[in-house]
């Protein structure tokens, strides 16, 4: 119960910063990297980093992050089915797989494994999409729905709380 | 606090109606700012978090991954392993581990292995590449054999070692080992056999199936042959024709007569030629049953070995002597060498090519992970040498002993030679003379080849039962030599023991009354002063033979002959008549049926080959009489 307040909470906080709705999408197809791929890995490091030094929503890369986990474990099937067929299948790929499994520090990826790389793989082709999703998302919400809500007696609790201090300093 | 890029607070939403002369409007372009890519200062929590992973590394990485190394060990051998303590030398990237046990995966009160302290010196340069190359290993306080203070839980998860485990189970469950008893003749009544566990009578059964269906088939072919069409079409060309020449036909009638003549006889060579072809399909498909059919006396022996061992019946061949004897501790013995050489093979396959294997166990799917290899460069794990001193503390071959190992590597093909260990006794002790293992393990070509040495001298050798006697057998100190080549999937192991100190002892578990048989049989073995085994498991690792004799089966057969020689030939008899009466019910009918079946297709063959040559012939006649004698049937 108290993840998904704080889930509606990072929701509704998303929604009525004051990010562009770019900056939100970006936040949020950097996000589901981390939900959609196995969270212990070099690359979710990389996203980590780029979530926290570029100028994108960080609160909508946490949310992203807590939406698309659930999505991940659903799709992992699919994911093992992709990364088998990267790197055992294709076989005109294989050499690059090779150099790659015995690079210094590349070996540490973990991209010989299916489910890593099958991940890593639909992100990248879904970052676009969702980034643009995201962005369509907000500027309909702020359209319609927006200012209702940011007058509403629940919005200014929220807004008062201690957790919003914290979650400004990495508003966009 | 505001970040680059943000909206000052005061300032306008970007998407809220604009205030009343509060300047430009939020979608206005010519006043907006320039986007700010970088947020350096989400840097600062970034670090933080870090330090907070590194805190928690500090307390707690050292644990983490000694249960990690726990539980991956465990899967990987099959059998528990537990370490006391582990220690992470970063700055000489080295690992320190003591209290190491390695549990029996076949027996859960002993450890196979037990190490007080293990350093593990490793090349930083591979760590990069998720490779372990060992340039240091230091072992010091092992010891084998001894007791757990508490049993080792069973490894029932999956994985490659609990199935390896359970395969080599159900390989030793495979051999059929002869039983030795001494009922006496005079109590086999009767024998209760049940036709449906007879191999002879199910391979009958198969075997009329396959004769029903043969027949079947043939005569499908035969029916193709459209034989009777054929003849009709020529009879009735011949009757049209009948009494007519080029005269009364005319030229004209004579041509069209010759080339009715001609394609009517084609029509008959076609048909003689698939009639030759069908006689050739079918030699060879009875030849096939009757082939099947002999088989069918090889598994009516094996039926006579079952009947003989469901009642009990002794036999006095002495391979089934040796067999009865010695069969389950050799295949024991076997047994555990073949599964450390299958863990062996699964942990160091030969080849280059791309190799899977199970992902790390986490929250979300495992996967799959694939290792790609290339040459030269490093494998995921090579121990270059390694030279070890161990205590054996339990049982008998006690004492100290000096190891040493090459080259064990997950890819020996980019090692480029076989995995090479030895183990020899360091010092005398109570238990054994001289002991000496040595092995290698080949598999840096496709075909891996596996072998074993095992060679000990002056050894106080295992106790055995006898079976069917309250007995045990106590070799006392001997010799005992175990070799066991694996060459692909073709097995060759041979164990001898060899004693002059052999004793027998009362085994007061087993304790009963002796029959006639078997105290005779008793009074001669248990006069036996010495032991001389040989027994050999060869042949394909799916299908082994086993084969064993010693001296003992020779002084039992001789016994058993001598005592009970002629109740047990006519027991035999009886048994054997009763196998004959119960296969010979379902076999008889399957050889008429067969033999029915060759005699039905000589007969049509050589009656279509009758009637067709017969029709050919009539043809080449009207041809000649039509044409004049001028033109006649190729």
């Amino acid at each position: 119960m108290l993840a998904l307040l704080k889930l509606l909470q990072s929701l509704v906080k998303t929604l009525h910063s004051d990010g562009t709705p770019t900056q939100i999408g970006l936040g949020i197809a950097l996000g589901a990297a981390l939900g959609l791929t196995s969270i212990a890995n070099v690359h979710n490091l990389l996203v980590l980093l780029l979530l926290a030094v570029l100028n994108v929503s960080f609160g909508a890369g946490m949310l992203a992050w807590a939406v698309f986990v659930p999505v991940g474990f659903m799709l992992d099937p699919l994911f093992d089915r992709v990364g088998h067929w990267l790197l055992v299948d294709a076989t005109s790929i294989r050499s690059l797989w090779t150099t790659w499994d015995n690079t210094p520090v590349l070996a540490l990826t973990n991209f010989d494994n299916t489910v890593v790389l099958g991940s890593l793989v639909v992100w990248l082709v879904l970052f676009v999409p969702i980034c643009l999703a995201s962005r369509y998302a907000v500027v309909r919400y702020r359209a319609t729905l927006g200012e209702r809500v940011r007058q509403s007696h629940f919005y200014k609790v929220l807004s008062a709380s201690q957790a919003y201090n914290v979650y400004r300093w990495f508003r966009p | 606090m505001s970040t680059a890029g943000s909206v000052r607070s005061g300032g306008a939403t970007p998407y809220g109606p604009p205030a009343t002369g509060s300047g430009p409007s939020p979608n206005d372009t010519t006043h907006r700012k320039r986007p700010v890519i970088f947020r350096w200062r989400g840097i600062i929590p970034l670090c933080l978090g870090l330090t907070v992973v590194a805190g928690f590394w500090l307390l707690f990485g050292e644990r983490t991954l000694r249960s990690t190394m726990e539980e991956a060990g465990t899967k990987a051998l099959g059998a528990e392993l537990d370490v006391a303590d582990l220690k992470v030398h970063l700055t000489e990237s080295a690992v320190e581990l003591s209290g190491i046990a390695i549990a029996d995966p076949f027996d859960a009160r002993r450890n196979l292995l037990e190490v007080k302290r293990l350093f593990v010196e490793l090349e930083p340069a591979p760590l990069l590449e998720k490779k372990l190359v060992v340039s240091r290993l230091t072992i010091g306080g092992v010891r084998t054999g001894t007791t757990r203070t508490r049993p080792a839980r069973a490894v029932a998860a999956g994985g490659f070692a609990p199935s390896a485990l359970r395969e080599m189970q159900r390989w030793a469950k495979q051999f059929d080992v002869p039983l030795l008893s001494f009922t006496p003749i005079d109590t086999i009544k009767s024998i209760i056999l049940d036709p449906a566990q007879l191999t002879s009578v199910k391979a009958a059964l198969a075997l009329a199936q396959h004769a029903d269906s043969t027949r079947a088939g043939l005569e499908r072919t035969y029916a193709n042959l459209r034989l009777q069409e054929t003849l009709d079409s020529s009879r009735a060309l011949l009757t049209r024709l009948e009494g007519t020449n080029v005269r009364t036909l005319g030229i004209q009638g004579a041509r069209t007569a010759v080339s009715d003549i001609r394609r009517t006889a084609a029509q008959v060579d076609s048909t003689r030629r698939r009639v030759e072809s069908l006689a050739a399909t079918a030699r060879v498909a009875v030849d096939s049953l009757q082939g099947a059919l002999r088989s069918l006396d090889d598994a009516r022996r094996s039926d006579y070995a079952f009947a003989r061992k469901l009642i009990k019946l002794p036999s006095f061949d002495a391979p089934d002597i040796g067999a009865a004897l010695f069969g389950n501790v050799t295949i024991d013995k076997v047994q555990q060498a073949l599964y450390w050489t299958t863990l062996a093979r699964q942990y160091m396959p030969p080849g280059l090519l791309p190799k899977e294997s199970e992902g790390p166990k986490r929250l979300r799917a495992a996967g799959t992970t694939v290792h790609f290899v290339k040459p030269q460069a490093y494998p995921r794990f090579l121990l270059r040498r390694g030279d070890l001193s161990v205590d054996v503390t339990d049982g008998p071959t006690r004492g100290s002993y000096v190891a040493a190992v090459t080259n064990v590597t997950t890819e020996p093909a980019l090692v480029g030679a076989p995995m090479l260990f030895a183990i020899r006794r360091n010092a005398t002790g109570t238990g054994v003379d001289s002991l000496r293992i040595s092995g290698s393990l080949d598999h840096v070509r496709a075909q891996a080849r596996d072998v074993l040495t095992m060679q000990a001298a002056g050894v106080e050798l295992p106790t055995f039962p006898i079976p069917g006697l309250p007995y045990r057998a106590n070799p006392g100190r001997g010799t005992s030599d175990l070799r066991l080549t694996l060459d692909g999937d073709q097995l060759a192991a041979h164990w001898t023991v060899a004693t002059r100190q052999l004793t027998w002892v009362t085994d007061s578990v087993a304790t009963k009354k002796l029959n006639t048989i078997e105290t005779l049989v008793a009074r001669v073995l248990t006069g036996v002063p010495a032991l001389q085994m040989n027994a050999d498991i060869n042949g394909k690792l799916q299908a082994p033979k086993l084969a064993v004799s010693s001296n003992l089966d020779r002084v039992v057969a001789d016994q058993l002959r001598s005592v009970a020689g002629q109740q047990i030939a006519a027991a035999e008899a009886k048994v054997r008549a009763r196998v004959d009466s119960l296969v010979d019910e379902k076999s008889a009918p399957v050889k008429a049926r067969i033999a029915e079946l060759r005699a039905d297709v000589d007969k049509r063959v050589a009656d279509a080959r009758a009637k067709l040559d017969a029709d050919k012939q009539k043809l080449d006649a009207q041809l000649k009489a039509v044409s004049g004698g001028l033109v006649g049937l190729p």
